[in-house]
């Protein structure tokens, strides 16, 4: 199916998010991006480069200092609480309960979705279930490895089974195995459940896997988007890490170990 | 030439203590001693000038030495706990891992952690000798004898901080490698200075000096303490004080005293650095979590409280989260072991009940308010689960204001009511009225904290920081309530004065209401200002 008869479901407009004195950290700088309907964007950039404060604007966490977006059709400033419901988020840095255990802390999670109890009980049984951690469903979270923990903060960013789902390094802190059940959850959740997905990582392989379309985003501004395949064709390069790095700038081969020349001796 | 290895580690343990003043840090060493130098050469004796006679009275007395004996124990403890708490309240395993890695030996570590923070500990002695000297000037201690007292005194406070220092060392990787280990240490470093403050009370306020005036329990004490090194520098700062310019009265016993002095920090220093092979281990001593119990009665009706649906989960959660933390719970110890301290010691036992009152009102209700609300939210990555989610931080506030009222009336109407039951011949009536009116109060109280709390969130992690917020806003309402009651009285809305014909209690009791009055709609006010800055921070 064509992009274009497609619903557009995350639109910015010139979204824009600029921080410092006189405005002169542009974090977002004039945003221009479409997501559709059962899509799986994947938006790419070096450290700092504009991503989470995406995430952030595009969940009504922070506000835009220009510029707008919509969320599933809500407009994120004026419809605050609409876009809240319906989006999901696995923040890149998230706060958690450590005094909570998994159970009570989705059951929180739950509620603040206003998810109805009976509902919620089930639904929280299942996610605990399929990411494992039934069977340690009542340890305080403090005591859970940062895998776990991560895979807990997974299961409720579904809890209120939103539409729209935003993963920041969804995969950063799992083994292999746990790695390898999120992606399957995600390509499920795209392809069964029609969900829309939204996922900022610094591990290619997982955007290339998983993502329809990709965007790279560098000291604020998109300057790439499209398939994987049209980044490595317009950069003419072979993977999409050289493809990265042509976009974004890298270190040279040759300076990698001029250090050590400079100072041969070891101790 | 490579320097030593607890050298390095000193450094960077100095540079770390300093990050804060790095600015001055070239030129700290230099203020500092000149600094020292005024306290010590002008201001100390400024200080005690107006004392030297009842202290010259006082020398000769029973009471001495077994007083001296406890404000020096005081000293000597509260340097022992200041590394502790200091360690305790951050505990760090992650530079462990750092020196572990490396070829150091452990006890250089100890060593250059302890030499690292030297400086600040060596300021802390000074001034203390500064005082004590001042004391000793004007008695006429010749040369000899002041020479004597200072590097008494010096190594009976060193030998305190390096005991800290390996306490803290044993206690800190310990803890660090427990789950619970971080909320137990911070719990410990809030409640481990309680039982100074209640000899620091005692003496100043339970009649402590007077009792010691009795031979009999003099002489208890003094056999009783005679075993810690810091009595031994007393014995000395007293012999030397009664026979000032004559060392040769005390020669024998100052000569063994000071050897057992020196002997006590060598050996001090020798036990600890075997102990630091034991105190740097990365090994985990436990791998048990704690689990969390099915909803009991309790949390039930808290989510009935919180109206049975959505709303009652997160009240319970948030109830849950703030009950599970040790440190939060030893606030709360804090908070009623200083009332009932400040009651037992300070306050007048015989007093009225308007007397009450003005305890209740000053002092029980803004310490309770203050240590129960705490800081507002754990890092800003908690506080934005509640902005992701729809209304969050309405239901964020409403849910900390409810569960900060439901642990501090309950315990505000048990501290009001026994300290009410403690005025001879009191009636039901009054107790009633006072318990009434404190737990409107502590309603109030607790709204203004936690309006405070949010309009200034602290973030962060460091308990030191966190710390420092709710002892600003304690001082906030201590202020406000004294200066309320002062400014309402002044502009005439005082019902001992509006109503002539009430009795003083009664009286008492309409103003603070009024008070109470005053304080919930300003409470109301910082909230709702609170609630708009929480929506507005990013």
């Amino acid at each position: 199916m064509n992009n274009k008869s497609k619903k557009v479901i995350i639109r910015t407009d010139k979204l824009s998010k600029f921080y410092g004195k006189g405005n002169e950290i542009k974090a977002v700088d004039e945003l221009n991006l479409e997501i559709y309907e059962g899509e799986t964007f994947g938006l790419l950039g070096p450290n700092g480069a504009g991503k989470t404060t995406t995430v952030r604007l595009l969940n009504c966490i922070i506000k835009p200092t220009s510029g707008t977006a919509t969320v599933n059709g809500y407009d994120i400033i004026k419809k605050e609480t609409e876009v809240k419901r319906v989006t999901g988020l696995l923040a890149e840095s998230p706060g958690l309960y450590d005094k909570l255990s998994a159970y009570e802390f989705l059951e929180f999670m739950g509620a603040l979705y206003d998810v109805p109890t009976d509902i919620l009980t089930e639904r929280i049984e299942d996610l605990l279930k399929l990411f494992g951690l039934y069977k340690r469903r009542d340890y305080l979270l403090e005591g859970y490895s940062r895998g776990m923990k991560q895979k807990v903060l997974i299961a409720s960013s579904l809890i209120h089974d939103p539409p729209v789902l935003f993963f920041d390094e969804p995969t950063s802190m799992l083994d292999p195995r746990a790695a390898l059940m999120v992606k399957d959850l995600i390509k499920k959740l795209a392809d069964t459940a029609g969900k829309t997905i939204f996922i900022c990582s610094h591990i290619l392989p997982v955007i290339e896997e998983l993502c329809d379309r990709i965007g790279i985003i560098n000291q604020g501004k998109l300057i790439a988007i499209g398939t994987v395949n049209e980044i490595i064709a317009k950069t003419k390069t072979k993977t999409l890490e050289e493809a990265f790095i042509a976009i974004t700038g890298g270190v040279e081969e040759k300076e990698l170990l001029g250090w050590r020349e400079q100072n041969s001796g070891t101790p | 030439m490579v320097p030593p290895k607890w050298l390095l580690i000193a450094r960077n343990q100095y540079r770390i203590s300093t990050s804060a003043i790095r600015r001055i840090r070239s030129y700290f060493l230099y203020l500092a001693i000149g600094l020292l130098a005024v306290y010590v050469g002008i201001i100390a004796p400024a200080i005690v000038n107006p004392f030297i006679d009842d202290f010259l009275a006082f020398i000769i007395t029973h009471a001495a030495v077994p007083l001296v004996q406890i404000m020096l124990f005081m000293f000597f403890f509260f340097m022992i706990l200041f590394p502790i708490s200091d360690t305790l309240r951050e505990l760090q395993t992650a530079q462990i891992e750092i020196f572990l890695a490396a070829p150091v030996k452990p006890s250089d570590v100890l060593l250059g952690e302890f030499l690292g923070k030297m400086p600040f500990y060596a300021i802390a002695i000074a001034v203390l000798i500064g005082t004590f000297t001042a004391f000793l000037t004007p008695l006429g201690l010749d040369m000899a004898q002041i020479a004597i007292i200072i590097p008494v005194f010096v190594i009976t406070f060193l030998s305190a901080f390096w005991i800290g220092v390996v306490i803290a060392a044993v206690l800190g990787t310990k803890l660090g490698k427990i789950a619970r280990g971080k909320d137990f240490g911070r719990a410990l470093a809030v409640i481990i200075v309680l039982p100074m403050i209640a000899v620091l009370y005692a003496i100043i306020g339970g009649g402590l000096p007077e009792a010691l005036a009795n031979p009999g329990t003099s002489q208890m004490v003094r056999t009783a303490l005679s075993v810690l090194p810091s009595s031994w520098s007393a014995e000395i700062f007293v012999g030397f004080a009664s026979n000032p310019g004559d060392i040769g009265a005390v020669g024998f016993q100052t000569l063994t005293l000071f050897g057992g002095l020196l002997i006590f920090f060598i050996a001090a220093l020798w036990v600890g650095t075997k102990v630091a092979n034991r105190a740097y281990s990365l090994d985990s001593s436990s791998f048990t979590s704690s689990r969390a119990k099915p909803d009991g009665f309790f949390y039930k009706t808290i989510r009935f409280v919180g109206g049975s649906k959505s709303f009652g989960t997160v009240l319970s959660s948030i109830f849950k989260d703030y009950s599970r933390r040790l440190e939060n719970l030893s606030w709360i110890i804090y908070a009623v072991g200083l009332v009932v301290l400040i009651r037992v010691f300070i306050s007048d036992s015989s007093s009225g009940p308007f007397d009450q009152l003005m305890f209740l009102s000053m002092m029980a209700i803004p310490f309770l308010a203050a240590f129960v609300v705490g800081t507002v939210s754990r890092g800003k990555d908690t506080l934005f689960i509640f902005k992701k989610s729809p209304s969050g931080i309405w239901k964020f506030v409403k849910a900390r204001l409810l569960q900060a009222w439901s642990v501090a009336v309950p315990i505000a109407t048990v501290l009001i009511a026994v300290s009410t039951i403690l005025i001879p011949q009191i009636g039901l009536e009054i107790l009633l009225i006072n318990v009434v009116w404190g737990a409107l109060r502590v309603l109030a109280l607790v709204a203004v904290v936690l309006g405070l709390a949010i309009i200034n969130p602290i973030f962060a992690e460091e308990s030191r920081e966190r710390n420092m917020g709710i002892i600003i806003n304690l001082m906030i309402i201590l202020f406000a309530t004294i200066g309320f009651e002062i400014g309402l009285s002044r502009v005439g809305l005082s019902f001992e004065k509006m109503l002539p014909h009430l009795d003083k209690f009664t009286a008492g009791v309409f103003d603070h209401l009024l008070l109470t009055m005053v304080f919930a709609l300003v409470g109301i006010f910082l909230l709702y200002i609170g609630i708009r800055k929480l929506d507005r921070i990013e």
